[in-house]
């Protein structure tokens, strides 16, 4: 179904990739903690390996809760499958995509 | 001179007051009211249930006012902010008028745009009647508010705040969304979704919640909007008969219309479950008990059964907010509890009290999904820390809530939902929402999302002190923790023991 409109209707996404450069939106969720209300989001170069990653914007994060250790993670999925992040791997090789949703129980 | 009677008055001060034009296409007098689908056969089947003129309108309008008005100024001369409940009701009129009263400017706006272009005089009468009354309430609640801005933080700047603010991106741009629509779309999703059929859920938890607090001004306020807000109501029932009746072809874009604007009203609302629940010192009902009430017995029992009539059924995913009412209140608020760092109202962990309350209130859920992490949050700032999500969340592109929200029936696992449009991908926090964008991908793409606005640069700046300030707020006072707020700091100030002469006890 399309929207009822007069005319044309045809207009950008306001997120689309190329909005954010080389960069792109990843969420990261805790998926057994309810202290976190929701997954967060982060922009992230789409070059930046998962050490980086997790070190520099998941850890501080998930440090919000002090009992995060950032040894816990694990049972890691990458919308919704399982997935085995190494440390090297850029987010890119991981095939994380604009948007999309890493998952982790702890 | 004979006296004329209320129905000629009416039909020379409305319908007369129109003609046919001769020499331009109606079409094109009327460019807007074709292109959704519906058909009207009848504009003169509109049937006015009050029969206004504009004199007797507006010399109604003008009684309330100075009544209204005489109110308040008693109530700000007598420090009547000091009798209320205790300050942390504040913080449901900072969120009412950041969030609410901006929507009556919208309403008003877009009603006046009706008085233009619906085609038949009688709804086009109707519109500007309400589209006058949404201004009022604009002003009236602006009045009635604007005293509190002296002594209390975060009432200041609410018109700004509307416009760029994550939470307020919520109603923000649930009106955009009726507003963008066609005309019909716009009656369906205004007058008839949220002014009919959810509109209790909006107004008891407010004003109830003032007469319970001791708030006298804004009690006032919600007494003076009522006789309004029931002929919205009236006009709001009146308009989805009026449009059924026209044409059967009718029937299956409006179901469409209920379905949708159900669940864009009732996820704006789950702001209001969380207020009600939590921002209250003095609670009136739950929201469990204010959903059952209003929704499920006067709405889905009483006016469902009568629309079956057309063909109208109840609307879709509505058992899922019925599953809901179990614990979508608690979501809400804890999402606002750790994000009240970034919001114009101040948050707290509830009382002994009022966790005893939320217990019984709520017995399938609280004691075992939500006391344990409110008792977490008091552990964290007894030991001198508060909880905070440091960071920002995953938002819902159609509702723009924080995706806080669960699998339905299970409180413990956040809901994911996504879908692909143009190659890109779009998350929501549930299937109503879900199932809203998959019918116009092409309108929510454009959706001002507030966290990824952030992150591509246009509010401010990169940190959060940055962004506060292009939001307009003011630090350390309008957000954060109540218990360590300025506005609970003069409270216990203004409310302090006088010391007794001599020094004696």
């Amino acid at each position: 179904m399309a929207v009822n409109a007069l005319g044309p209707y045809d207009f950008p996404s306001a997120d689309r990739q190329e909005n954010f450069g080389d960069d792109m939106l990843v969420h990261v969720l805790w998926a057994n903690n309810m202290m976190f209300c929701s997954a967060a989001c982060f922009r992230a170069p789409r070059a930046m390996p998962w050490e980086d990653f997790k070190a520099q914007l998941m850890d501080p994060w998930a440090a919000s809760d002090p009992d995060y250790e950032p040894s816990a993670p694990k049972g890691w999925a990458l919308d919704g499958k399982p997935f085995n992040p190494e440390p090297g791997q850029s987010l890119a090789e991981l095939g994380v995509v604009h948007k999309g949703l890493i998952t982790f129980e702890a | 001179m004979a006296k004329l009677s209320m129905k000629e008055r009416y039909s020379l001060l409305t319908r007369d007051l129109d003609w046919t034009p001769t020499y331009v296409d109606p079409k094109d007098v009327y460019p807007y009211t074709r292109y959704e689908g519906i058909k009207i056969h009848d504009w003169d089947a509109w049937e006015d249930p009050f029969r206004l003129t504009i004199d007797s309108y507006c010399k109604y309008q003008a009684e309330k006012d100075k009544k209204l008005y005489a109110v308040i100024d008693g109530f700000a001369q007598g420090q009547g902010h000091l009798s209320v409940a205790d300050a942390r009701y504040f913080n449901s009129l900072k969120l009412f008028l950041q969030g609410v009263t901006p929507l009556e400017y919208a309403a008003h706006r877009h009603f006046a745009y009706l008085a233009r272009h619906l085609d038949g005089p009688g709804a086009r009468f109707a519109a500007l009647c309400q589209s006058i009354d949404e201004l009022r309430h604009c002003q009236t609640e602006i009045h009635t508010l604007s005293q509190f801005n002296k002594y209390y933080g975060g009432f200041h700047d609410w018109s700004r705040m509307h416009d760029r603010v994550w939470y307020l991106s919520v109603p923000k741009s649930f009106f955009d969304d009726g507003i963008s629509a066609g005309p019909f779309e716009f009656l369906t999703a205004i007058s008839f979704s949220f002014e009919y059929f959810l509109t209790n859920l909006l107004f008891v938890p407010f004003m109830s919640g003032a007469s319970f607090n001791g708030d006298l001004a804004t009690m006032t306020f919600g007494f003076s909007a009522q006789s309004d807000e029931s002929r919205h109501m009236t006009l709001g029932l009146e308009v989805i008969k009026f449009m059924l009746e026209q044409d059967e072809g009718n029937v299956p874009i409006i179901q469409d219309w209920i379905d949708k604007w159900f669940w864009r009203g009732y996820r704006l609302l789950g702001l209001v479950a969380g207020m009600m629940d939590y921002m209250l010192p003095k609670k009136v009902m739950s929201w469990k008990e204010a959903f059952e009430l209003y929704l499920e017995e006067q709405m889905l029992n009483g006016l469902f059964p009568d629309l079956e009539f057309y063909g109208v059924r109840p609307p879709r995913h509505v058992e899922q907010a019925i599953i809901e009412k179990e614990y979508v209140s608690h979501q809400v608020y804890w999402i606002l509890y750790q994000f009240s760092f970034a919001a114009a109202f101040n948050t707290t962990v509830p009382t002994d009290e009022e966790l005893d309350w939320l217990s019984a209130s709520y017995p399938e859920t609280f004691d075992r999904y939500y006391r344990p992490l409110w008792e977490k949050a008091r552990r964290i700032q007894d030991g001198g820390g508060r909880f905070f999500f440091q960071g920002l969340p995953q938002l819902c592109q159609t509702c723009q809530i924080p995706m806080g929200f669960t699998e339905p029936g299970n409180p413990a696992e956040i809901a994911q939902r996504h879908s692909e449009y143009k190659g890109e991908r779009f998350n929501f926090c549930s299937d109503g929402c879900q199932w809203i964008f998959d019918r116009e991908p092409e309108k929510y793409v454009q959706a001002w999302l507030p966290v990824h606005q952030i992150y591509q640069g246009n509010c401010g700046g990169a940190t959060v002190p940055e962004v506060l300030d292009w939001y307009g707020i003011e630090q350390g006072s309008d957000n954060l923790e109540y218990l360590t707020s300025p506005d609970k700091a003069s409270w216990d100030e203004w409310h302090a023991p006088a010391a007794l002469p001599g020094g004696g006890k």
